[in-house]
């Protein structure tokens, strides 16, 4: 582990917890000790010699806090002032009760006794800090979990997935290979063995996981290369939400180009020509395709087979 | 070995331990560790105590004997430095873990960390078989939302550049006041301090870093602040009815708010939903081009295919 200088303040923290932990885990090994603590060893024997010298005042061996550790196992004695667990800071709570909202959401109605205990916990924090955070997760924790257990046991997955450019869910056997993270959701990599290719799947539209017994490696040789398709346009209104829209980053809105007051012209790109015609749909009102003309066409075509809906009779109003 | 930490344990241990309140003079005699003269005895003491208090160690200041009007005194109460969830059982121990668990790697690591350890320290044995197996994740890493719960749980005014729509940043002073997590997208609530009213701001629009302003304790959360509403209450809500081509546009589909999806139209189906934002909801109509076909409101109708008009002559 990497040797990082710790504070003198987060050194106290970790000794008065120490104390607490070691009674409740007397004759603990040092290793196990350290990685619990997340400290290298010679940190945390570091620790040890300091609290040595902690006691009560007067700190004659008889109020000093009594420790063993040459064994390689700690024991600690006469340290029952600091025996008891500190309390949870205010933003340890907040991080537990957002926690709990998330586990909230993805069970199972039938596991009343948790939802009740959620609860109550959950009641408790709030009687202590207010009522300061409210989450509502998007990825359902258990599906999280399923995946988590593919990728460490190395097995293949069935999932139920919500394609929003496509517009459908589709069943999919497939390979997951690492979890990342794409502009604030989180992301499988996975070989699709439906598509037969390299994959992204966001967690947020898995609707359904389960894994499959198989864990047949699957050939790497087959990697497609995917097309990116580009498109110069310009952004005339709603600068910010078009921005988040196309995934551009805001800084390439410089204050020349915003002062111009001519809209900004900018390079959208993705893997899918799909994705590019439904925003440039969505954004018919602020953006305006420069190129390629066959993109404006497809864009042109749809909003055409639309307007006549509009126009047929069965649809009005 | 670092001087400065024993003498804050030592300090610790002895405000803990004593059931009167000591005074300073006795803790410079009796505590080990403050030396040199008394003006720099003074000055280690005052910041001893506010290094504890950053740990949530609250000292407690009183009068000494309350007969004579004496030199202050000071102690920690041990249910005030105790964990405060009172007992707890292993099936609550387990529930508590993992929802620390949830923001490893995420921002507010640190203390998900800290928490798990003292979780672990009250040595029950979690049990975690009772729970199905679930793994919760905070994908955040946005050090702004750590920046803006501390100031949210010590009450500290904060200022921030938030990027408009027009993408230029705007100074915003705010008293925070709470976060939520909706859609994946993080808000921080609070007062705004110019506009005079709460606000809501998405964290990921927030340019630069949060800075923290003045004292902490500087601000009282207003009354009437009530989290629950607000976050589902930006907008009024209003009704649509829409048709959608058999089988396609799932994510509307699957906010109709109709018991039936029957429809006078072969291969449609007809829904009513609700929306908030007409504008989010005019996008995400013309998204689905001609699998959505919206009847009313009217508002709404008249501006999809004035859109729509506008994009047959720009594109067609």
């Amino acid at each position: 582990m990497a040797k990082q200088a710790t504070s003198p303040i987060a050194k106290t923290a970790r000794l008065l917890d120490l104390v607490p932990f070691i009674s409740t885990h007397q004759g603990i090994a040092i290793k196990d000790l350290a990685k619990e603590f997340a400290v290298s060893t010679e940190e945390l024997l570091d620790d040890l010699n300091t609290l040595w010298m902690c006691g009560l005042p007067g700190y004659t061996p008889l109020e000093l806090i009594d420790l063993s550790f040459e064994s390689g196992y700690v024991s600690i004695r006469n340290a029952e002032i600091l025996q008891k667990v500190r309390l949870l800071t205010k933003e340890e709570l907040v991080v537990i009760a957002i926690g709990l909202d998330f586990l909230k959401e993805s069970l199972s109605k039938d596991r009343e006794d948790l939802l009740l205990a959620i609860g109550s916990l959950q009641g408790k924090i709030k009687s202590l800090i207010g009522d300061i955070a409210q989450v509502t997760p998007t990825v359902d924790s258990s599906h999280r979990a399923i995946i988590l257990r593919a990728l460490k046991e190395r097995r293949n997955l069935e999932i139920e997935y919500h394609s929003l450019i496509r517009d459908q869910i589709t069943t999919r056997a497939i390979t997951p290979l690492e979890l990342g993270e794409d502009r604030g959701v989180e992301v499988l990599l996975a070989y699709c063995n439906s598509a037969k290719g390299f994959r992204t799947f966001r967690l947020d539209n898995v609707k359904k996981a389960e894994l499959l017994d198989s864990s047949e490696v699957i050939s790497n040789s087959k990697k497609d290369s995917e097309e990116l398709f580009r498109a110069k346009c310009r952004v005339d209104a709603r600068l910010r939400t078009t921005f988040e829209r196309f995934r551009l980053e805001t800084d390439l809105a410089t204050a020349a180009t915003l002062s111009s007051r001519k809209g900004i012209t900018v390079e959208v790109t993705s893997f899918s020509q799909d994705w590019l015609v439904r925003n440039f749909m969505s954004t018919l009102a602020n953006t305006e395709i420069t190129e390629p003309a066959e993109l404006a066409k497809t864009v042109g075509a749809k909003a055409q087979a639309t307007l006549e809906l509009y126009k047929n009779p069965h649809f009005s109003s | 070995m670092s001087r400065k930490t024993e003498r804050l344990v030592n300090l610790t241990i002895a405000l803990l331990a004593t059931k009167r309140y000591i005074t300073k003079s006795e803790i410079f005699r009796t505590v080990d560790g403050y030396e040199g003269t008394a003006e720099s005895k003074e000055r280690m003491f005052e910041r001893d105590k506010d290094d504890l208090r950053n740990l949530g160690i609250e000292i407690e200041v009183g009068s000494f004997d309350p007969l004579f009007e004496d030199e202050a005194g000071y102690r920690i109460k041990p249910d005030r430095y105790q964990f405060q969830l009172g007992e707890v059982t292993s099936q609550e121990i387990s529930l508590l873990s993992l929802a620390a668990e949830a923001w490893r790697g995420a921002a507010l690591d640190g203390s998900a960390l800290t928490a798990l350890r003292k979780l672990h320290a009250i040595g029950i044995e979690s049990d975690i078989e009772s729970i199905p197996d679930l793994a919760p994740h905070a994908n955040i890493r946005d050090k702004n939302l750590q920046i803006a719960i501390g100031a949210i749980t010590s009450r500290q005014k904060i200022t921030f550049k938030y990027l408009s729509e027009e993408l230029t940043e705007q100074d915003r002073k705010i008293a925070p006041y709470a976060v939520t997590s909706r859609y994946g997208h993080w808000y921080l609530y609070g007062m705004d301090l110019e506009k005079l009213g709460i606000r809501s701001f998405r964290i990921d629009r927030i340019s630069g870093d949060i800075s923290p302003e003045g004292k902490t304790g500087s601000f009282e959360v207003e009354n009437n602040f009530d989290l629950a509403s607000l976050s589902s209450n930006v907008d009024e809500v209003r009704k649509a009815v829409i048709y959608l081509r058999a089988g396609r546009a799932i994510a509307l589909r699957s906010r109709s708010v109709s018991s039936s999806t029957q429809s006078d139209v072969a291969g449609w189906d007809k829904v009513e939903l609700s929306f908030r934002d007409t504008e989010r909801f005019i996008e995400e109509l013309l998204w689905y081009g001609d699998d959505a076909i919206v009847i009313s409101p009217k508002d709404v109708r008249d501006e999809i295919v004035k859109r729509l008009e506008l994009g047959v002559k720009r594109y067609g």
